[in-house]
């Protein structure tokens, strides 16, 4: 098991070298001057030049990227040129945001979609396993942002219930402004794991240990808490883990419909800006999460699989 | 239902049932309370707005675009400043008095009294000097605001003047009034920064109507009343701004009942006129941008004038502009909007345009292009739908037409010499441009020092350089309102542009809000007063 963890995590760590890598080619590949983005139409030539100095953008871009990985190993992400302020010091103060909205978010579409999963399963057939089906299908196929606009049209305008925008302040105020995002990113996946815990469900219920255990005379409560959902559960696990990457896309757009600060936001707009010291930064981190999100999803599947630990 | 639950919760053991009970009306009770509008209703007289961007910069000396000036307006006073109103003119602010001594001095004396927050003391002269002279003193990005400052010469503890190089109207216009304008404390800067350079994002003194209590990036800007402040009091005992790309976003927040004042989109204002937000007064403000399509002069496919021609003449600006802007845009006639000096009654080219001209001119280019032209153009909707309809009118003389879409970052490059060779491929241009309330503003993009910079058109003409420095200095009015007629007249017949429009700045706020709102709608946040 210690092996597989060191195996996975020196995997992640070069997942992580790649992707950067990768992203530095791509931004000096796609046009615009970040400099002159930065200064505005009135910067003299020589100014523009200063800044791209400032910003090491008159270096070879080999040099770029190893420059920038030594600064990592520093701990600087560098500065961010239009405010001066260290990209540490933005990045991680917008990722609080995003990270609250996507556990909430996950949170409660997993307990939501594990629930609706299991009783699909258990009540396979009747009307009522046809009705989640449905649910479960019609909310997969509503794109996040068009369910957060309908959700900020219907309980934040007409109903005046919840706050349309922000992210408030304080714990109570910040719930609250919490409630309509998360719903919008989360609804869609509440579909998405009951589907596939019903489907992992129905295939496990009818395996030879799960007979052995009804022979025991074990109760069904028991047999379905410890011999299936244990195993039914393992397909929504690695699901999630991978599901972190579209959750932080799902969330920039939520983020804009809401306007609430997160990183989602931050890499749009320092995209658009061509601010690359921010886009490096911000991506690195994120990249680093759902890197560290599989490989915990993959972990956390080995705990709960004796088989999958054993065949580590 | 309440005082049952609450009499069984008193009575009874705490069971399952009594708790279900109980949490089900707590729910009923929480989801009948319109929470958003309880948690706002917290702030009291806090005016909240949006804005389309956050701050960036609250260096007046190196401020970088409105929305930072917005705030600055808020935390720094000037000598003189925009008047509110439909009327472009200005009033005077810390200035007791200000006057054009001759072309070249400005003599001005400050009121007396007016301190700076904390323990920067009185406002003085020495801190205009500062003030004025460190835009240039450390080649600020916008020095060129102060055009041809050389100093300003102080001659008491409250009088200077400030002496330029040669005659510079903008001063009046945009220098004074606006983003350099700003006055802060010599002696605060040089604590902050020990060169008196630029201090970001951290102002080390305020010398306005406001202080910056909290800015929690991309989230809100918190400005309070300033202590310190010795002028007028003003509306409101705090102003929330609110960072929103997307004015949309900012109408259902405005709906919702989350801000107080808001700019509204134009593909929005026909239905809010029609049936309002309650309690709503809706405005419409002419912009000062100015949207045209380019023509790249030194693109071998446009080299011939007669095709140029029968381009500006194949387009329907009223058609364009209608199904962008749903019909709440005007057509333009130049670059300059109307309420500025140099604004133009009609341009040369009517803005239906005339297809039969278009063929004639088309028939002695030689025909149409082998092939089709380019248009480049901005990701936005608005943008888009104009190259749409401009490529439709186009192929109605038979000319052509591919739309190439781009984001923000490549967009804004594309004329640039200094971003490699796209700007030799580049063919049409929609572009669209910000303004300050002065036609020097407009005009100096389209300079011949300006080609590969701004200028993506590449038109050179002496004849337009020569009077944009006439204009410059010129000190009637009337005179400088024509040279700037002229100047738009020349590159109308250069071919190199087609007009558009200046679009609009429609508003929305609350109807017991008394806004003061510059004439292009933006607004001056210190002279808000009523309630919210």
């Amino acid at each position: 098991m210690i092996y597989y963890a060191t195996q996975r995590f020196l995997l992640s760590v070069l997942i992580v070298i790649v992707a950067i890598s990768l992203l530095t080619l791509m931004l000096h590949v796609v046009p615009g001057d970040p400099a002159t983005m930065i200064l505005g139409p009135r910067a003299t030539p020589e100014l523009i030049e200063q800044t791209r100095v400032a910003m090491g953008l008159d270096q070879p871009l080999p040099v770029q990227i190893v420059k920038f990985f030594g600064r990592i190993l520093h701990g600087d992400l560098g500065t961010d040129v239009f405010t001066g302020r260290a990209v540490s010091d933005i990045v991680f103060e917008q990722l609080p945001y995003t990270l609250v909205l996507i556990a909430v978010s996950i949170l409660w579409s997993s307990v939501l979609g594990i629930v609706l999963g299991c009783y699909s399963a258990l009540r396979a057939g009747t009307w009522l396993d046809t009705l989640s089906g449905i649910l479960s299908v019609g909310t997969i196929s509503i794109p996040a942002f068009v369910m957060a606009l309908y959700a900020v049209l219907i309980f934040a305008v007409s109903l005046g219930w919840l706050p349309a925008i922000g992210a408030g302040e304080g714990f109570f105020d910040s719930a609250m402004h919490l409630i309509l995002p998360a719903f919008a990113i989360g609804i869609s996946w509440v579909g998405y794991i009951a589907r596939m815990v019903r489907a992992s469900m129905l295939e496990v219920m009818g395996a030879p240990h799960v007979r052995m255990a009804r022979s025991f005379g074990l109760t069904e409560a028991r047999i379905v808490r410890a011999y299936i959902l244990r195993i039914a559960v393992q397909p929504a696990v690695t699901l999630l883990g991978t599901g972190v990457a579209h959750l932080f896309s799902a969330a920039v757009f939520v983020e804009v419909i809401f306007a609430r600060p997160g990183i989602g936001a931050l890499i749009v707009s320092s995209v658009n800006e061509r601010n690359y010291p921010i886009i490096l930064g911000a991506v690195l981190v994120t990249t680093a999460i759902i890197v560290l999100a599989t490989l915990l999803s993959d972990l956390t599947v080995a705990l709960l699989d004796p088989r999958q630990r054993e065949a580590l | 239902m309440t005082k049952t639950n609450t009499v069984s919760m008193a009575s009874a053991p705490f069971g399952r049932r009594a708790f279900l009970k109980g949490a089900a009306s707590t729910c009923l009770f929480a989801a009948t309370m319109p929470l958003g509008s309880r948690i706002w209703a917290q702030s009291g007289q806090t005016l909240r707005l949006s804005a389309y961007a956050d701050i960036d910069a609250l260096d007046p000396a190196f401020y970088q675009n409105g929305y930072n000036v917005d705030v600055m307006n808020c935390i720094y006073t000037k000598l003189i400043r925009y008047k509110a109103g439909r009327e472009w003119d200005w009033e005077l602010e810390s200035a007791e008095e200000i006057e054009q001594v001759d072309d070249t001095h400005i003599r001005f004396k400050l009121k007396q009294g007016l301190q700076f927050s904390g323990d920067y003391g009185e406002i003085t002269a020495e801190d205009v000097k500062f003030s004025f002279e460190r835009a240039i003193l450390h080649d600020s990005p916008v020095k060129s605001d102060w055009g041809p400052l050389d100093h300003v010469e102080v001659t008491g503890r409250y009088e200077g003047v400030i002496v330029l190089k040669e005659p510079f109207q903008p001063l009046w216009t945009i220098a004074l009034p606006y983003g350099t304008g700003h006055i802060v404390s010599k002696k605060a800067v040089l604590d902050a920064t020990d060169d008196g350079g630029n201090f970001g994002m951290t102002p080390p003194v305020f010398s306005g109507a406001y202080v910056l209590a909290e800015w929690k990036s991309n989230q809100y800007v918190r400005l309070t009343r300033n202590p310190a402040w010795t002028g007028p009091a003003p509306g409101f005992d705090e102003i929330r701004i609110l960072p929103m790309d997307d004015t949309k976003t900012a109408e259902r927040a405005y709906e919702a009942g989350d801000l107080d004042f808001t700019q509204i989109t134009l593909s929005s204002l026909a239905q809010y006129r029609q049936d309002p937000p309650a309690n709503t007064t809706i405005e419409e403000y002419p912009s000062l941008y100015y949207v045209w399509l380019g023509m790249n002069l030194d693109n071998p496919a446009l080299g011939d004038k007669n095709l140029r021609q029968a381009i500006q003449y194949a387009i329907n600006v009223k058609q364009v502009v209608d199904a962008a802007y749903f019909g709440e845009a005007e057509p333009a006639t130049g670059l300059i909007a109307p309420g500025l000096p140099g604004h133009r009654d009609h341009s040369a080219i009517p803005v239906e345009g005339d297809l039969d001209k278009a063929r004639e001119f088309l028939q002695a280019a030689g025909g149409p292009p082998s092939q089709p032209l380019t248009i480049d153009t901005l990701n936005a909707s608005e943008w888009t739908t104009m190259a749409q309809i401009i490529q439709a009118q186009l192929a109605k003389v038979g000319i052509p037409t591919q739309i190439n879409v781009q984001d923000s970052g490549s967009f804004w490059t594309l004329g640039m010499e200094s971003e490699g060779d796209r700007w030799k491929n580049m063919q049409l241009v929609l572009n669209r441009f910000s303004m300050l309330p002065d036609p020097y503003y407009a005009t100096s993009w389209f300079v011949s020092e300006q080609v590969g910079i701004w200028n993506w058109e590449r038109f050179s003409s002496p004849e337009f350089d020569k009077l944009h420095q006439k204009a410059l200095s010129e000190i009637d009015p009337d005179e400088r309102a024509a040279i700037y007629r002229q100047m738009q007249d020349i590159m109308e017949q250069s071919g190199a542009y087609r007009f558009l429009t200046h679009e609009g700045s429609p508003v929305m706020y609350r109807d017991s809000l008394e806004p003061a709102l510059r004439p292009d709608g933006r607004p001056l946040l210190p002279r808000f007063s009523g309630s919210v």
